[in-house]
């Protein structure tokens, strides 16, 4: 009898440790394994794979912003990367149960969702649920870029980023800001001192190595991985445009610095030139745009929009670049129903092509298109009469956006050196006499254009 | 052992041979048996230490979950409350209070809190509420009690600060003129044994905790009616007490953390820090019905008047429709009280470098949050616009939802209106009524962003051009004869006498008497004929059914206006062209309304009631309505009394106020 009992009591024993433990290992995967969520996920030799870290980490936080209201939409352009190849599936069965975890269960540090920031009203609440939770969460504040144009105004720092870490994943919500020129902002993601450099390898983060601007996506709800989630609906273009989304913040504090030691001109005549300026510009924006054709700010109004943040009042026209490749024939016919006719066209698509429209009341709006070389970009010049032809050169550049005067437009990221290619050194000084053939900085002579060329080369209206 | 579960892994007629082997081996040996016994107890072992293992990282994981939101709070509590914990842990504070005819002042700790030497200022009572438990000076008021009045507002204030605060009071120059018996008894019963018997010229320091013990009193009397009394000094000792005996214990939810904030902070505010019965500081009015404004922002313009700005957040968070997210106060200047007052109401708040003096600045300040408003609503094509002195009417946002579609229609109209400069208890009747005017009425009004964007904001007057924002917004090169949509009984109350233009008598004489509406969801009637062409045709219609007075009599008489109810009656004055107003302003003035300059007119006609009949007035020849006129009546004309010296100047200065 005590032999027996006493073999029961350890088969009891030894099983009752084992479940324990069993138990335990399950408990550790959950919620502590921050490090070896992998190692233990592996031991379940689960077959679905929905019981990932990630795809629980993302469930809970769904969960969390549902609970409050909080209309999040997911950005992450690995997950949007699948998703994309699969849309069409995803679009005609939004609600069906996916057979196996696809998008959410790649093991990954980070899962981005985008946050617009005039959608929810910055409860304290959701924080402390997102602890009760589990969560650990950092908040990114930063000045309002809003006001940052503004003489002396401190307004209260805005959010800019949030990352809830729970176990071995983390959340990364970029909030989104609407700026005028009808676009989305999100800032960068920069770390004060006491921050805890730590907390998440920041620098694997797909957001918030720079700001970026965006147009107001739309948004369609799918069930993907058996998750509710709003994502952009063309989740292409959405990744098409955040790869070129950098932005560039004017530089105010420069501007007012400039406006201190050459005062604004505010003259009637300057008023109206700089709203005659900005509507012509609005125009074109909206022209290119519908076109689908890539400008940017050029020559002078590049350089108020660097040196004043605002148009030159004494340039007397608005100037835009195109690369040549991005030509297209529709463009004067696009700007002749736009009510701005063709003034003058210059050049050919193969060499020194040049476009003038006139705007409103001696508002002119000047295109040029620029030929890329292997280490460097040029424009093209030429005189009417002479038919004497210029080039100018500029270093290379990519493009990045801005706001200017209500409206998101590209600039040259490489400003400065655009600019002082263009002005020379002395660009911060205003000049007011201006001889587009000699006073630019980065101007050469390029010949002469033959004779029987006249006739197409020089167009004047 | 027989519930042992096989390895899965293993083959299944090797397990079985494995698994019959071993059990007899464990049936049979003794010492293999020890032996599995032992493992046994190692695998629990085992077990317990991966337990505490385990319970010791979940400690731990807590344990740095809170530390790091704490750190997140920790910052934030920091910025805010660092400067004002300069006493902290010290249990007994040294207060210094001086007395004198020219020069008064407060040490706490060896830390000024209140120096007032200035000349020709400052005069009066000067009292300073201290946080009893952390010696944060809470509130700094002076009351003028040489002036009347005063005492009675020093009285209101003293009753609501909190039991338990610790009270400072001294006199400068004089403070007992009209210091009278009521005030007298309540800083009797704070404990002052002085008060009673204060009279003309004496100097006095009082030290003591509001229902509570008296921590000194010094008193100097005057000698004789043309000297002052002795400066004196007071140095005492305050002993602090716990901050929990300091707080109230409300529940705790969001709301009453900010009130928690806000009550350790700042005293004077009545019953919102009341520890039993505490006013709420969330109102949930009625949502409006297809609220066409509930998008537009509201820009609050405010200085440095924390109990305006608390009056007037309450009745603009109290108003039906309204939506506190599109709200923004700009405060002008680094003051601290109402950037306290903006978060209790957990609205958000910007504070604004002050550029310039007096006017220029107020007007540089309003440049700065027009500009910033429409930065941070950039899909807003309207502003609302107010201002920190203002109640707003409880259909203030249902007033602005039904009119709203006109100013973006219109393009004649400059602005909608909240205020009726000539809306007088006496002069205002319908709140359903609309008018349109020349002039630009300001006081809670709707900005269109095209207006400012293209015309107002680039040639915005500069700091240096020492102009009011609204007299130049007024001036014809702005306004381009564009007109204002306003109410008939204005749907704000201008409720402000410190100001910089402003004082007790201006505002008793112009704006007191002003009407206010108090009815919620007012219809309003007629709203399409306020465009440009219908408004023309109402005008018409109007005259043509209004009764002609009689023009023998006195207008200014109460009798020149029939006891009726309801019927419309007209009345000619002379108006040789169209800025002659010499006949209007002496009919404003005997009428009791807005004289100071001309307000409220639309083509040399004004609309008000009197006696609850709508009065019209309409100056001959100017007006195009003078063909209304027939030809036996004679227009009124009233002669200015003779000038005396410096009235011209007293209109100027009143004028600017209207902002």
């Amino acid at each position: 009898m005590q032999k027996i009992n006493r073999n029961v009591v350890l088969a009891l024993l030894s099983l009752t440790s084992l479940v324990f433990l069993l138990f335990q290992l399950c408990y550790y995967k959950f919620y502590l394994s921050q490090k070896n969520g992998a190692a233990f996920s592996k031991v379940r030799g689960s077959q679905s794979g929905q019981d990932s870290t990630r795809w629980h980490v993302v469930r809970k936080f769904l969960g969390l912003t549902s609970g409050h209201n909080i209309p999040v939409y997911l950005i992450d352009p690995l997950i949007l990367g699948l998703v994309d190849k699969d849309i069409e599936q995803i679009r005609s069965s939004p609600d069906g149960p996916s057979p196996e975890c696809k998008y959410f269960c790649a093991p990954r540090d980070f899962t981005t969702f985008a946050l617009l920031d005039k959608t929810w009203k910055h409860e304290v609440g959701l924080f402390r649920t997102a602890e009760k939770m589990g969560f650990q969460w950092l908040k990114i504040i930063n000045k309002d870029p809003r006001l940052d144009g503004m003489d002396d105004l401190s307004g209260m720092e805005i959010p800019l980023h949030y990352i809830f870490k729970l176990a071995s994943h983390a959340i990364h919500l970029v909030v989104f800001y609407e700026r005028s020129g009808n676009f989305l902002w999100h800032g960068p993601l920069r770390l004060r001192q006491h921050m805890d450099r730590k907390f998440v390898p920041f620098r694997k983060l797909h957001f918030g190595r720079y700001p970026g601007a965006y147009e107001k996506p739309e948004l369609l709800l799918v069930s993907i991985d058996d998750l509710k989630v709003q994502i952009p609906k063309n989740p292409s273009s959405f990744l098409e445009e955040m790869s070129h989304s950098r932005f560039l913040e004017c530089r105010y504090r420069e501007a007012r610095a400039f406006f201190q030691l050459y005062p604004d001109d505010a003259s009637p005549d300057a008023v109206e030139f700089r709203k005659k300026a900005k509507s012509l510009l609005h125009l074109a924006a909206l022209t290119l745009n519908n076109l689908g054709v890539k400008f940017w700010l050029s020559s002078g109004t590049c350089l108020g929009w660097y040196r004043q943040c605002n148009v030159i009042p004494h340039s007397k026209d608005v100037d835009l670049g195109i690369f040549i490749r991005d030509y297209k024939a529709d463009i004067i016919p696009a700007f002749q129903n736009a009510g701005l006719p063709l003034k003058h066209k210059f050049g050919k698509v193969e060499d020194s092509l040049e476009l003038s429209f006139q705007g409103e009341g001696d508002v002119k709006l000047d295109i040029f298109f620029f030929y890329e070389e292997d280490d460097h970009i040029w424009n093209g010049g030429t005189q009417a009469k002479s038919g004497k032809k210029f080039k100018y050169l500029f270093p290379k550049f990519t493009l990045c956006w801005t706001e200017f005067v209500e409206l998101k437009v590209h600039v040259p990221c490489e400003t400065l050196q655009y600019v002082e290619a263009n002005y020379g050194p002395e660009w911060k000084v205003p000049v007011k006499t201006w001889d587009w053939k000699s006073s630019p900085f980065n101007v050469q002579d390029n010949g002469v254009w033959p004779i029987d060329e006249w006739d197409n080369v020089i167009q004047i209206y | 052992m027989d519930e042992w579960k096989p390895n899965p892994t293993v083959k299944p007629h090797k397990k079985r041979s494995w698994y019959l082997a071993w059990k007899y081996k464990l049936m049979n040996q003794r010492a293999l048996r020890k032996l599995c016994q032992t493992g046994a107890v190692l695998f629990l072992l085992v077990t317990v230490i991966v337990n505490i293992k385990l319970i010791l990282d979940t400690r731990r994981a807590a344990y740095e979950e809170e530390e790091e939101s704490a750190q997140d709070y920790d910052d934030e509590m920091l910025n805010v409350e660092a400067p004002r914990h300069p006493v902290n842990n010290k249990k007994v504070l040294d207060v210094e209070v001086y007395s004198s005819r020219s020069k008064v002042y407060v040490a706490v700790d060896g830390t000024t809190v209140l120096e007032d030497e200035a000349r020709e200022q400052g005069r009066g009572i000067h009292v300073i509420v201290l946080n009893q438990a952390t010696g944060h000076v809470m509130a700094k008021r002076v009351f003028d009690t040489y002036s009347p009045h005063e005492d009675e507002a020093m009285v209101l204030f003293l009753n609501m600060v909190a039991r338990g605060r610790i009270l400072i009071f001294t006199i400068k120059d004089e403070g007992s003129f009209h210091l009278k018996e009521t005030a007298k008894n309540v800083l009797k019963s704070l404990g002052s044994q002085v008060a009673p018997f204060l009279s003309w010229r004496d100097m006095w320091t009082f030290v003591g905790k509001k229902g509570g013990e008296v921590y000194g009193e010094k008193h100097a009397k005057s000698p004789a009616l043309s000297t002052w009394g002795d400066p004196v000094l007071l140095k005492t000792e305050v002993h602090l007490t716990s901050v929990e005996d300091a707080e109230c214990h409300w529940p705790d939810t969001e709301l009453n953390r900010r009130r928690k904030r806000f009550c350790s902070k700042v005293e004077g505010y009545g019953s919102v820090c009341s520890c039993k019965d505490p006013t709420p500081i969330e109102f949930n009015p009625d949502p409006l019905k297809d609220n066409k404004v509930f998008d537009v922002p509201v820009a609050v313009i405010a200085g440095n008047r924390p109990n305006y700005l608390y009056r007037m957040l309450r009745s603009l968070l109290s108003a039906q429709g309204v939506n506190p997210q599109m709200i923004t106060v700009f405060i002008d200047g680094y003051y601290e009280e109402p950037m306290d007052v903006v978060e209790l109401f957990g609205l958000s708040g910007i504070q604004h470098t002050p550029i310039s003096i007096k006017n220029a600045r107020v007007s540089q300040h309003y440049k700065a949050s027009l500009t910033a408003t429409f930065n941070l609503f950039p899909d807003a094509k309207f502003a609302v616009v107010l201002e920190e002195d203002l109640d707003i009417s409880v259909d203030f946002f249902s007033f602005l939802s039904q009119s709203i579609h006109l100013l973006e229609e219109d393009d004649s109209l400059y602005c909608i209106s909240a205020w009726n400069d000539q809306g007088y208890e006496h002069t205002a009747e319908d709140p359903s009524l609309l008018y349109r005017v020349e002039t630009m009425p300001g006081l809670g009004w709707v900005l269109r962003k095209s207006l400012y964007k293209d015309e107002l904001e680039p040639k915005w007057p500069t700091p240096e051009k020492l102009w009011d924002w609204d007299m130049w917004m007024r001036m014809p090169e702005q306004r381009k004869g564009r007109e204002c949509i306003i109410p008939d009984i204005s749907r704000s109350y201008h409720f402000g006498i410190v100001g910089l233009n402003m004082n007790g008598y201006f505002h008793e004489a112009y704006f007191k008497k002003h009407k206010f509406n108090t009815v919620p969801n007012v219809q309003l009637k007629n709203v399409e004929s306020l465009r440009k062409d219908n408004y023309e045709t109402e005008i018409h219609r109007l005259l043509g059914e209004a009764e002609v007075l009689d023009h023998s009599k006195n207008p200014c008489e109460d009798s020149f206006v029939p006891d009726t109810e309801g019927k419309v009656y007209v009345m000619f004055i002379r108006m040789e062209q169209e800025a002659d107003f010499t006949t209007w302003t002496q009919l404003a003035k005997c009428l009791h309304i807005w004289d100071l300059d001309v307000r409220g007119n639309h083509k040399g006609l004004w609309r008000l009631f009197r006696k609850k009949n709508h009065f019209l007035v309409v100056g001959v020849p100017a007006s195009p309505y003078s063909s209304k006129k027939p030809s036996s009546v004679t227009p009124i004309f009233m002669e200015p009394p003779a000038k005396e010296e410096g009235a011209a100047a007293v209109p100027a200065v009143a004028a600017a106020e209207q902002t």
